[in-house]
């Protein structure tokens, strides 16, 4: 379920950051809109999808992707804006054409940016997937809830433990994933 | 005129609690944030463990209040200003510390003393970050407050789960909306406020 | 691999008339410049004269507000711009080596977006870093921000030279180096600009590297092209106080036509020459040995002239005598004018001229070295 979201949150925030970055005019009005989103209760949001998806697994997804969206996308489009014009100019000096520009300077060099994003998508993925053992969906989400209503205080306190560590680690790896991105692409940022 | 009355009552009962909750975290984050100004121990640990932090779950945050400190309002109100806790510490300091070191350099050359440093050259340099974070906060602590619901904290979170438990759309709706419109106007006015704030200088 | 080349040779590049304007301010104001194939041109001028616009042009980097660019009489924008700047080689000062891409990457980035396979591209990188004296083994792996400022210019080159162009376009390309170390690479450049044989504009703000490297020089100011010539031209018939203040005649050259032939001559050594009756073979024994590039050719009391290695070789394959290869040197007394002696190399297109004393060779007078050590 995590890692589901994740793809698919990963693939259409870097494909919207893409987008907005080449459609500048969309670009205050989509990264507005995820931002709204983004302020939205992750509760509220999941409970908003459950007459759209029902119960279970799929609005959990969808939840993820939507709040994963921002950082990602918001990310992608920075990066690919900023990039320093000394390689622009470079390149197309080199005879690049737009394209080449594009994926071959712009993009790698965005690349710990937007690792930065998903990074934060991470944390977020991770939080609203455990909110979906709330509505079904399973998980160790479910296992807090069920340990809260019987007031089971060692399940409450071995699956929060667990969860929370899970999340670190998570968090750590995406983060030394950033980092190293950076050490080899990120000299200028 | 039933339902209206009750969620009018749950609306006050969560703003109540989200904010009491903020309120407090804020208050406690002012002497911790000093403290981390004069140790930079103690900021890289506070910095350290506040990334940490961040990434656990809000709902596993709440849960585990639970058996360390039981349920009802008090439990909640802590496990709301924990979380909050931390953004609000983390953007100070960080707002504090990202002054062109030169400026302080300057301050403390036409003599000024490090008290005079932080208030006059530190902390207007800070408010764009400091202000960041409380909007953060505000939007997150509104956010937690329904989860809080699942450990006896009242509010529109009680009726969103008791809709949920009995399949009730009505009282799902009554509960989830106010929540989503008090996002809305955070966010909305937290916006337009920054952008008051912001110095005509940092504008683009 | 071939590549789609646009011109295998520069014959000319022509700017005419052209302006462009920045809101109400001229960046070029009505310039026009010929380029000669082969050359090395110099643009200099104070920061702001409209330098790096006008060689902008010619890449279409930037589009003239009006007037046209072309090379060998064809319009630029006749051009695909795209194709236009894989023909130009472009160096900058700040080199802008892409900080994500290796060594060989940077070089490589062009032949393998045009479609070089790899084994390919690793032989030409190979070559192109050798050529700027960079061991491709030791460097071809590393990242740019691994390198020294120097080290990264010269792969800025190289990434240049990749495409082999025939026209190469350079915005201060040393101007960001130590002195040391810019004297250094002006060297190496020297050579491979010499080897290569490649058409170049070249801009600086040093005029020394100008006296050093160009060809010709043209001198900006305020937007405007002020005058065009070599060295020799700008130092004894500078057009206006301003250039003379550039290429600082005043101060520099105060003396020059107070200067004899003898006193800016080199010594002769005498075991470096060669005798008419030598045999080729013997001859070109001779100047190996010693590492000569040319060689004087003189009698007993007679001098003949001069012959460079490769006059030397052609004798040998033809099995002729040294002195049917030897060309004829302007002579000069030691008192004569320095600049009359320089009007005279110039007239006849030689680089050097022999100085006799009592009739007997003495010295020799070199056009470019009087200049060098003057400066
Ligand atoms: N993109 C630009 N926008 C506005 N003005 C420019 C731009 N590029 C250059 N200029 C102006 O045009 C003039 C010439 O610039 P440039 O050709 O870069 O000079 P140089 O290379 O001789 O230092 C300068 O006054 C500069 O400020
Ligand atoms: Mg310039």
């Amino acid at each position: 379920m995590f890692l589901v979201a994740l793809f698919f949150s990963i693939l259409i925030g870097v494909f919207i950051g893409i987008f907005t970055y080449r459609n500048p005019k969309f670009a205050a009005p989509v990264l507005n809109g995820l931002n709204v989103v983004e302020s939205v209760p992750d509760v509220a949001l999941l409970v908003l999808l459950l007459p759209i998806f029902g119960i279970g697994t799929e609005p959990t997804i969808v939840a993820s992707i939507l709040y994963s969206l921002l950082p990602i996308a918001r990310n992608t489009y920075t990066g690919l804006s900023n990039v320093p014009r000394v390689y622009i100019e470079i390149a197309e000096a080199l005879g690049l054409t737009q394209r080449e520009v594009l994926f071959q300077v712009r993009f790698p060099l965005s690349l710990p940016l937007i690792a930065g994003g998903i990074r934060i998508a991470v944390v977020f993925t991770m939080g609203v997937v455990t909110l979906g053992g709330l509505i079904a969906a399973g998980g160790l989400g479910a296992a807090l809830q069920n340990g809260i209503q019987l007031y089971d205080m060692g399940t409450i306190l071995v699956t929060g433990a667990w969860v929370g560590f899970l999340a670190v680690l998570l968090d750590g790896i995406a983060g030394i994933i950033e980092s190293t991105l950076k050490a080899r692409y990120g000299t200028w940022s | 005129m039933v339902i209206t009355v009750e969620i009018l009552e749950a609306t006050l009962e969560h703003l109540f609690l989200a904010y009491t909750a903020l309120l407090i975290g804020a208050l406690v984050s002012i002497p911790l944030i000093l403290l981390s100004l004069y140790n930079a121990k103690l900021a890289s640990l506070i910095m350290r463990f506040s990334n940490l932090v961040q990434a656990v779950p809000s709902f596993a945050v709440v849960a585990v209040v639970v058996p360390l400190i039981g349920i009802g309002f008090t439990p909640a109100v802590i496990a709301i200003m924990l979380r909050v806790l931390l953004p609000l510490i983390k953007n100070t300091y960080i707002g504090l510390f990202n002054v062109d070191p030169s400026l302080i350099e300057s301050a403390k050359g036409i003599g000024l003393t490090e008290f005079q440093v932080i208030r006059y050259v530190r902390l207007p340099n800070a408010y764009p970050a400091i202000f960041a974070g409380i909007k953060f906060a505000a939007i997150l602590a509104n956010s937690i407050a329904v989860l809080t619901a699942l450990i006896g904290g009242g509010g529109l979170g009680s009726m969103i789960f008791e809709g949920l438990t009995n399949f009730n759309t009505t009282k799902i709706l009554a509960g989830t909306l106010p929540v989503i419109a008090i996002a809305l106007f955070l966010d909305f006015s937290f916006s337009k406020i920054e952008h008051w704030l912001t110095p005509v200088y940092l504008q683009k | 691999m071939t590549i789609k080349k646009l011109f295998d040779r520069v014959d000319s590049v022509r700017l005419e008339n052209i302006t462009k304007k920045y809101g109400e301010q001229f960046a070029i104001k009505n310039l026009n410049l010929e380029i000669q194939g082969g050359e090395l041109l110099i643009l200099i001028g104070r920061s702001g004269s409209g330098k790096t616009t006008a060689l902008r042009t010619i890449n279409r980097l930037i589009e003239p507000d009006s007037g046209t660019v072309s090379i060998n009489g064809a319009d630029v924008r006749e051009f695909d711009s795209v194709r236009l700047r894989r023909n130009i080689g472009y160096v900058i000062q700040n080199i802008g080596l892409l900080p994500h891409l290796r060594i060989s990457e940077n070089v490589g980035l062009l032949l393998k977006l045009e479609g070089w396979n790899e084994e390919e591209i690793r032989k030409r990188v190979r070559d192109l870093l050798t050529l700027v004296s960079l061991p491709p083994e030791r460097f071809m792996d590393r990242y740019p921000h691994e390198l020294s400022g120097g080290q990264q210019q010269r792969v800025g080159l190289a990434r240049a030279m990749a495409m082999d162009p025939p026209l190469f376009l350079m915005d201060e390309p040393f101007g960001a180096l130590d002195p040391l170390l810019r004297t250094q690479l002006q060297d190496e450049f020297f050579k491979i600009k010499k080897e290569l044989g490649r058409t170049i504009v070249f801009i600086t703000h040093d005029i020394n590297e100008a006296f050093r490297l160009g060809d010709r020089i043209a001198i900006m100011n305020n937007a405007e092209l002020i005058q065009v010539g070599t060295p020799e031209e700008l130092i004894f018939s500078p057009v206006s106080d301003l250039v003379s203040e550039i290429v600082d005649s005043k101060r520099k050259y105060r003396h020059i036509d107070t200067l004899k032939v003898g006193d800016m001559m080199q010594p002769l050594a005498r075991e470096d020459t060669l005798d008419p009756g030598m045999s080729a073979e013997s001859a070109l024994d001779l100047m190996v040995r010693k590492g000569l590039e040319f060689a004087f050719v003189m009698g007993k009391s007679e001098v003949s002239g001069r012959v460079c290695l490769n006059d030397v070789l052609k004798a040998r394959t033809r099995g002729i005598e040294l002195k049917e290869v030897t060309r004829a040197l302007p002579l000069f007394s030691s008192d004569t004018t320095l600049i009359e002696a320089l009007a005279k190399l110039k007239s006849e297109g030689e680089s050097m001229g022999l100085v006799l004393e009592d009739n007997e060779p003495a010295g020799v007078l070199f056009s470019d070295r009087v200049l060098q050590n003057l400066i």
